[in-house]
């Protein structure tokens, strides 16, 4: 592997979400070449297998060596480095960077991320299941913080792969390409809760007294939660520009954002405090529900965002 | 038998001497007695406190006592019933939903997508 090809990025920090979109502008990589790519904050080995010129800026789609073929992309040159020696012992740097943050912030990224390196998150799922009763430091552990890792697991190993990586692509429009989703959205959050309570009752025949109060509590979280910590700082100025009086976000965003919900859940929930078993069912429901946006994904999500966030108004652009 | 039927009623207009029974008390009647029901609820709020249905959590709080009242007494209970149980001990004026309640959520914070998800799973 030429190492004279090395004409990346060597200046300044630049892992993971810091990095600077426009430096790796001048590289190309050729079909067939094996390369480094960013996905996430970690980088990982890939090879390109087809390019692209579009508008002026060159796109790869990659394969990522070892992964399933659902995770190839096209992506643009600012994910790529060449694979070299120096950037090799970048990709180990950052793994090892990941590592270090499991180990210190301890209880939950050690709970559902007990692998920091991609060679052992195979072993994931099984590792998962093994530490839903928390097995490990079970000594150390309050009953509060038990019931909270067991919540998480289970609504954590079960989130549907496919809006894990819409979850994910959500964070590269928002936070690598500086876009936004465009509000309102539709159908909204309170339009998509109240589909999912009609196709509940199409199913079971009955209104579910249940399912009812969990819709009536995500909706309530979904309000409460929003502008405390659904959002990415550059959401923040369309957030005060979208909801004012008293309008409610949940009728103005849309799936992007009550999916972020899910994800911040289990914390949420853990201040319930609620017994085992009822916890266990209402997680059964929350899935429930994510199972109905996964099969609704095309209707519910946007596939690309437009909006800008940096043009003085550019979320405004209806 | 009828002296039995008798008596039963006499002793649950006994027992909540003002109040009517929950609506759907009357179409099950081989409902345990009131004081079980009564006491389970309490049971319950040892988990589920009612102070809490003050808050954001309110929903999540009531669907917990719904499940509560339902794996004990085996059968379902709506949010209305378990409200109108409720009533006999407190105040729900005071339970109502408060929105001033700021400091729900604490100080604000930036989403961040956990590692677990830019995993790439077989």
């Amino acid at each position: 592997m030429g190492g004279s090809s090395n004409t990346t990025t060597s200046g300044g920090g630049g892992g993971g979400k810091d990095r600077d979109k426009g430096k790796g502008a001048s590289v190309s990589f050729a079909e067939g070449e094996k390369v480094l790519a960013y996905h996430g904050p970690l980088l990982y080995e890939a090879k390109v297998q087809k390019t692209e010129n579009r508008e002026d800026e060159w796109r790869y789609f990659v394969h990522y060596l070892g992964w399933n073929k659902n995770w190839d992309e096209w992506v643009a040159s600012d994910r790529l480095l060449k694979l070299t020696e120096e950037n090799v012992r970048k990709q180990l740097e950052l793994k090892n960077q990941s590592g270090d943050k499991t180990v210190r912030t301890g209880g939950r990224s050690a709970q559902h991320n007990p692998k920091a390196s991609n060679a052992d998150a195979k072993v994931d799922k099984e590792d998962t299941k093994g530490l839903v009763k928390g097995k490990k430091r079970k000594n150390q552990l309050g009953v509060e913080e038990k019931e909270r890792r067991s919540s998480e697991s289970l609504l954590m190993s079960q989130f549907p792969v496919t809006l894990k990586k819409q979850l994910v692509d959500d964070w590269e429009f928002v936070t690598q390409l500086g876009k936004l989703v465009k509000l309102p959205r539709s159908p909204t959050v309170d339009e998509i809760l109240t589909k999912y309570l009609e196709h509940r009752v199409k199913k079971d025949n009955k209104i579910s007294d249940s399912c009812a109060e969990v819709t009536k509590g995500l909706r309530c979280y979904f309000d409460k939660a929003l502008p405390a910590m659904l959002l990415y700082k550059k959401e923040q100025k369309q957030y005060k520009e979208e909801i004012k009086g008293d309008i409610s976000p949940s009728a103005v965003y849309g799936a992007e954002h009550l999916l972020r919900l899910f994800v911040k859940l289990p914390e949420l929930l853990s201040s319930v405090n609620m017994e085992e078993d009822a916890l266990n069912k209402l997680q059964q429901k929350l899935l429930d529900i994510l199972k109905f946006l996964q099969k609704n994904q095309v209707h519910f999500f946007l596939s690309a965002y437009d909006g800008d966030s940096k043009g003085a108004d550019g979320a405004k652009g209806k | 038998m009828e002296a039995a039927a008798d008596e039963e009623q006499e002793g649950l207009s006994a027992q909540s001497p003002a109040q009517a029974p929950p609506s759907s008390a009357s179409s099950l009647p081989k409902e345990q007695s009131q004081v079980e029901l009564e006491l389970r609820l309490l049971q319950a709020l040892e988990f589920y406190p009612p102070s809490k249905l003050k808050g954001i959590h309110r929903h999540f709080i009531l669907y917990g006592l719904m499940e509560y009242l339902r794996k004990s007494l085996d059968r379902q209970f709506s949010a209305d019933e378990v409200l109108q149980l409720l009533d006999r001990f407190f105040n729900l004026e005071m339970l109502k939903p408060d929105d001033d309640e700021k400091e729900n959520f604490g100080q604000t914070e930036e989403f961040a997508l956990p590692d677990s998800f830019f995993k790439k799973e077989e």
